[in-house]
């Protein structure tokens, strides 16, 4: 489905990426791991088309990305700069569907249910800044779903949340991604986070941010914050991919 | 509160006319050109000279304000673009408007299009410059949402850009509607037989001293209601913040 192929990044003189390689399979969730600085965010840009490579290739069904394409869609981490503050919680799902160039007749019918799957009905009519930091990263989803993207790529989307937001949206990205079958790469520099939702765990090195380990999670799904935490193999895992997080 | 001031002012000025110590010559006195408004404003010449230098000066600010914004949300967005027009900006902007009143006649006549040619090349420059600041301080991110969300690049600018600079640019418009105002109002003294500037210049001529009064101070109140008018198109279109 996406691929990063022989992947290398360089700014100037710095190496930010070196012959990154991995695939992506339908249906599946992937989580990118690693230390502050390992390229991991510049990963997910150059599999997004917002970032060039310097040389190898990022494909999306054997096509080369050069730019965004709507297949494609990116939560950013920082839902505060990614929302339009000027429009109201539908307004912003609205401009997806504008930008589909779907009749507005039909904003309300595809609008709604997705504020409904994100627990934003009652706040259709409210402005960004109005909603807590949950709300907002909720809204930004909901507007990547009114796109109706074949791939989410999500760039440490629960970063800035406590953590109680951040798990809760942990089993809502876990359950929109099983329930519509949607592809997902997942950027985190938090191990449990990536163990607990990835099929596969890739965890980067740093300087220059390379492949360190591609761990398969062979956890039962669907996941619970308890059960599955302290699963066996949860820790197992944890205790493998440690080492690689600069500790 | 804000009128205190004004009316001690005119107070004042009443009473040193009535001692005697302000010549009724120039200053007339507030008693008398308040009656030489009212009369003005009854009989209906007030209203269609405010009419003519309104109509000339919001058509000069319009046409600045699609200029501005537009020119000013591209150079905005592409730096390269921004340095290559530098040196004709910095050239063409020290120019003082008045100084197009000859070219402008020239071209459109004694007409409401030559105030406000010459009124509109006033207004451009405060909206294009703080059209393209507001516009390079939009968050690279929104665009990148526009970018990811599939809309081609007019769109972004309209959908994205424009709205992102839109405080910025509600202020340089608010600027440049003084500017307007008083542009239109000189080029009417200056030259052109119409509207308000040249009320008061036809009423200085025939010594109404208390008729200039009164037209200079409708000007005022004109230009405090246009301002008070933007002010509250700002606050609605900006009630997200």
């Amino acid at each position: 489905m996406l691929e990063a192929r022989a992947v290398s990044v360089a700014f100037g003189a710095q190496q930010i990426l070196r012959d990154v390689s991995f695939e992506v399979g339908e249906h599946e969730f992937v989580c990118l791991v690693g230390p502050s600085g390992c390229g991991k965010t510049t990963l997910l840009r150059v599999l997004a088309g917002l970032t060039p490579v310097s040389s190898g290739r990022a494909l999306f069904k054997g096509d080369e990305v050069r730019g965004p394409q709507t297949a494609l869609a990116v939560v950013f981490q920082d839902y505060g700069r990614a929302l339009l503050p000027w429009r109201t919680v539908a307004g912003n799902v609205a401009l997806a569907l504008e930008a589909r160039g779907i009749p507005s007749a039909e904003f309300a019918d595809r609008i709604n249910p997705l504020l409904e799957k994100l627990r934003l009905a009652q706040h259709a009519g409210k402005f960004p800044s109005q909603l807590s930091g949950g709300m907002q990263q909720r809204l930004q989803i909901a507007r990547c779903l009114a796109q109706e993207p074949q791939v989410l790529l999500m760039d440490e989307p629960f970063g800035s949340l406590d953590a109680i937001t951040r798990q809760e949206l942990q089993d809502e990205v876990a359950r929109l991604a099983k329930d519509e079958r949607r592809t997902v790469v997942f950027v985190t520099h938090d191990l449990e986070e990536a163990i607990y939702l990835g099929d596969r765990v890739i965890a980067l090195a740093a300087n220059p941010g390379r492949i360190a380990e591609i761990v398969t999670i062979d956890l039962p799904r669907p996941r619970t914050q308890l059960a599955t935490r302290e699963d066996p193999r949860f820790l197992e895992y944890r205790h493998r991919l440690y080492r690689h997080l600069g500790h | 509160m804000g009128a205190v001031l004004p009316l001690s002012v005119l107070f004042l000025w009443e009473i040193l006319s009535r001692l005697g110590v302000l010549s009724e010559d120039g200053f007339s006195r507030p008693t008398r050109f308040f009656v030489a408004g009212a009369r003005a404003l009854a009989d209906g010449t007030l209203l269609q000279q405010t009419a003519q230098t309104f109509a000339a000066a919001a058509q000069a600010l319009l046409i600045a304000a699609l200029a501005g914004i537009a020119l000013g949300a591209i150079l905005g967005l592409f730096r390269p673009l921004e340095r290559a027009a530098q040196l004709t900006i910095d050239a063409l902007r020290p120019i003082p408007s008045v100084a197009l009143i000859p070219l402008a006649l020239l071209l459109f006549g004694f007409s409401r299009e030559m105030s406000a040619a010459v009124a509109a090349f006033a207004c451009f420059w405060p909206i294009l410059l703080v059209t393209i600041a507001s516009v390079r301080a939009i968050d690279v991110r929104m665009l990148e949402v526009g970018r990811l969300l599939g809309f081609p690049f007019a769109k972004i600018i309209w959908k994205v850009a424009i709205p992102a600079a839109l405080p910025g640019i509600l202020v340089g418009i608010r600027v440049a509607a003084g500017i307007a105002i008083v542009v239109t109002v000189t080029t009417e003294i200056v030259t052109n037989p119409r509207g308000l500037g040249f009320a008061m210049t036809m009423a200085a001529q025939s010594l109404q001293a208390d008729l200039v009064w009164a037209t200079l101070l409708w000007v005022g109140v004109i230009g405090w209601l246009v301002n008070w008018g933007l002010e509250r198109l700002e606050r609605r279109w900006l009630r997200y913040r």
